[in-house]
């Protein structure tokens, strides 16, 4: 730059502008810079090579030439116009006042323009009036230009560091943070005067990362994206990457500058992403089911520990292999052609049981959740989910048989039997169930296998009341119920239930098996044997009160009490034998000839050789029996106390007969006392004869007629028999 | 003479023995024994034709149930006393009841049962 004080005087005799007048034209020109110079009245008077060339012109120099500039016209920097009168030239010329370093822009007359800077001083005689002034300029419009460029760089950094959305801090040497932006600070929540002045080291969370940082750097080293963790004012830590450099001077560090991104966020879905993906891998390999992901060629692409260890295949030759490659040959295809349709799309995923070959040659059973992974280009990969069930199958396949061995068992049973679940649902019945029931048990009966219940006493029983319904609602096995079941076609069955609730390994209710005992048979014997009891009972009582009215009778006609005890005697005894026989016939109908010799043989002792008797086979009722015992032992005891038995001489001859005639079958008995002594009818009629003419006409309907001739007693009897006694 | 004197008495029993001593007891209370029959076919005639004013049931007639000759002898309004040697349960619900005497039995317990029976 020309400074215009520093230049030589001409002469100390003649004023500046004398002696720059003076001065040859070459003076001026080897002055480097564009001069000119003008009187005191404005007259341009001398200028340089320099000057013209600015202007772009060679103005005439003197009186009535160009006024204060060679220029066109002038103009202030900001472009408005400079009016001649109020340039510098013009205030120097008129106040004596110089002009540093002043920028004006001087068009030139083809319009171009350039900013000159202009320095004037005023020229003074030693008087120190003002002869002129002198104007050194320069174009600076490069400069400016640059100037500009700068101060606008200088704005955007200012703007940059300002308002970037990264954070930047400045740390000085000594580690005072100097400057910051608005990202920083907002991204901490400090204000500028919290956070400027302090050292950076009261912001990091672990000291040993800002001591690495700060040593560093200070060692020339960049940082880039380096970790950190910052405290926030609200006391959150931010994790944050730091990119910086030192500024050295002399190879001393001068400052650092950071750029701080906020990454907070960004490590917090990384932690996030890793811990997932973490999990998810030891989930995978910790999982007790096996886990592959196949390729749509079945190729394993990746296998968990668990299915290498039912396989008994390291990883690495499962990693080798097909799912089919380990398959049991005769379940390869069923599992290929499924999941060529999964990979198809036509199944979206598939259960399969099949059997695997361990590498041992062992067969397990596997069972196989096959599904895929699919994206928008479609099919990306299978998974399949696998446990062994061998033990399980195992298991099965022997509870099935125990199971199946057990239903035999329970068909085969003689009674009834069924099973339900816990809610009372039948799961199974027998035939025996059937038949008692009189019908198949329908799907969602409940309760019991019976058409119809009634408590023993015939009043009705809902079945949710039922003893199997009490086992299950109570949990408890119900014993000494007794039940009647209606069958559809309306015949009942009185039976004795069995309800046994079923658990499970925890004890869980889980069902019940019930058997009905069908008990009719021993309701009839029951019923059998009440009739017995009380026929025996009446059979008793009768022959008791039979015995009471012999007794009565016979003592009403004894004569004495050895005849009255003779008497009865002979006939409790006669009424015995003829008890023995029946019994014997079972109380059915029995021979006459049979009761005959019962009846007369024991009575007539050494006698009883001279009873003769015969007649036709004949079988008569129990009570025509005991009817005859009777007339036979009245017959014989009189025949032996008074007639033809009570010599040695007499007989007896007893014959019957049968004869048929319209309405009925006659039983026809005639009994003969022959030789005997003379027979004299009775005074009276006595008990004996009462008793025979009851017997056989009132108690049989039949007739007898007894005679007392002189020759001998005889006594005809005839009864009416069933035709087919014969 | 006792308060029956004159009553004419049907006694229906088939068994001889244990009748004789029914019409002996029936007797010796002053009734008149106007029959004594073993069957249901001669019980009914005399319950439907004859003028009776008692008669003693055997429930058990030769097999046959005595009841048909019960109802005769109900509409006639004429009392009746049953004997059975199965006891009172034996009866259906329309004699439940209805007198009865289980054989054997002695004079004083039938001239009690006979009380009930004409007094009731």
């Amino acid at each position: 730059m020309l400074d215009v004080e520093e230049l030589p005087e001409a002469a100390s005799t003649s004023s500046e502008f004398e002696s720059m007048l003076a001065a040859p034209p070459s003076a001026l020109d080897a002055i480097p810079g564009a001069v000119y110079i003008c009187d005191h009245r404005g007259w341009l008077v001398r200028y340089n090579i320099e000057a013209a060339e600015l202007w772009g012109q060679s103005p005439p120099v003197g009186e009535n030439g160009v006024q204060l500039c060679g220029s066109n016209r002038l103009f202030l920097v900001d472009g408005t116009p400079l009016a001649l009168d109020d340039c510098p030239m013009a205030t120097a010329l008129r106040t004596g006042d110089p002009t540093r370093n002043a920028e004006v822009i001087m068009e030139r007359h083809d319009g171009s323009r350039f900013i000159a800077l202009v320095n004037i001083r005023a020229l003074r005689d030693q008087s120190g009036a003002i002869q002129g002034a002198i104007n050194c300029f320069q174009d600076i419009t490069a400069y400016r230009a640059v100037a500009e460029e700068l101060r606008r760089r200088n704005e955007d950094l200012e703007d940059f560091f300002n308002n970037s959305a990264v954070g930047l801090h400045i740390v000085n040497g000594e580690g005072i943070i100097v400057r910051a932006n608005e990202a920083e600070l907002s991204l901490l929540g400090y204000s500028a005067d919290e956070y400027v002045g302090r050292h950076i080291a009261e912001f990091h969370a672990d000291a040993p990362v800002i001591d690495d940082i700060l040593h560093r750097l200070s060692s020339g080293e960049k940082l880039e994206s380096y970790h950190a963790r910052l405290r926030a004012k609200d006391g959150s830590v931010k994790h944050v990457a730091i990119t910086s450099n030192g500024r050295f001077e002399e190879s001393k560090l001068v400052n650092t500058r950071c750029f701080t991104v906020d990454v907070t966020d960004l490590h917090e879905a990384e932690a996030a992403r890793r811990e997932s993906e973490e999990r998810l891998a030891a989930t995978y390999e910790a999982a007790t089911v096996g886990i592959a992901e196949a390729n749509a060629e079945g190729r394993l692409l990746r296998v968990n520990d668990a299915i290498c260890k039912m396989l008994g295949r390291s990883r690495e030759e499962l990693l080798s292999m097909t799912f089919a490659d380990y398959t049991h040959p005769e379940d390869i295809a069923e599992d290929i052609a499924l999941y060529a349709r999964q990979i198809s799309g036509e199944l979206g995923s598939y259960v399969l049981r099949k059997r695997a070959i361990r590498s041992d040659g062992t067969t397990i059973y596997l069972d196989i959740n096959s599904s895929s992974v699919i994206d928008a280009s479609g099919f990306r990969y299978g998974v399949r989910v696998i446990q062994d069930v061998t033990a399980a199958k195992q298991l099965e396949d022997r509870l099935s048989a125990s199971e199946r061995h057990f239903r035999k068992l329970l068909e085969a049973l003689p009674a009834a039997v069924y099973t339900t679940d816990a809610e009372g649902h039948i799961t199974f019945f027998n035939q025996a169930a059937v038949a008692m029931s009189g019908r198949t048990p329908q799907q969602g009966d409940l309760w019991c296998v019976t058409w119809r219940l009634f408590n023993a006493d015939g009043s009705p029983l809902p079945h949710d009341e039922c003893p199997m319904a009490v086992a299950l609602k109570e949990d408890r096995t119900v014993r000494g119920a007794e039940a009647i079941a209606e069958r559809p076609d309306g015949t009942r069955v009185p039976f004795i239930p069995y309800p046994t609730p079923l658990h499970d390994a925890d004890g869980n209710l889980i069902g019940a098996v019930n058997m009905l005992v069908d008990i009719t048979e021993r309701k009839l014997a029951e019923n059998r044997q009440k009739t017995l009891i009380d026929e025996l009972n009446h059979r008793v009582k009768n022959t008791l009160a039979t015995v009471q009215s012999l007794a009565a009778q016979t003592a009403r006609h004894a004569d004495s009490a050895d005849d009255l005890y003779h008497r009865l005697e002979t006939r409790l005894l006669a009424l015995s034998r003829a008890h023995d026989l029946l019994t014997r016939r079972h109380w059915e109908d029995a021979p006459l000839d049979s009761l005959v010799r019962e009846v007369l043989l024991p009575l007539s002792g050494d006698a009883s050789n001279r009873i003769e008797f015969n007649g036709v086979r004949v079988n008569v009722s129990t009570r025509a029996a005991l009817n005859l015992t009777m007339v036979l032992n009245e017959l014989a005891t009189n025949a032996t106390k008074y007639g033809a038995l009570s010599s040695d001489a007499g007989r007896v001859v007893l014959s019957w007969n049968v004869r048929s005639q319209l309405a009925a079958t006659l039983l026809e008995l005639e009994w003969q006392e022959i030789g005997g002594p003379p027979v004299s009818p009775p005074d009276r009629r006595g008990l004996g004869s009462r008793l025979m003419k009851r017997c056989i006409e009132r108690d049989l309907g039949g007739e007898l007629d007894l005679v007392f001739a002189a020759t001998g007693v005889t006594c005809r009897i005839s009864i009416s028999i069933p035709a087919e006694a014969t | 003479m006792t308060k029956y004197s004159g009553l004419r008495a049907l006694v229906v029993e088939d068994e001889a023995t244990v009748a004789m001593l029914i019409e002996d007891m029936l007797e010796d209370l002053g009734f008149e024994i106007v029959a004594s029959v073993a069957s249901l076919v001669e019980a009914s005639e005399v319950a439907v034709n004859v003028e009776i004013d008692f008669a003693m049931l055997d429930v058990n007639i030769a097999g046959d149930l005595i009841f048909p000759v019960a109802n005769l002898l109900s509409e006639r309004q004429i009392p009746f006393l049953f004997s059975t040697g199965y006891g009172a349960t034996g009866l259906p619900p329309r004699f439940s009841r209805c007198c009865v005497i289980t054989k054997p039995f002695s004079q004083a317990e039938l001239l009690e049962k006979i009380v009930l029976a004409l007094d009731n």
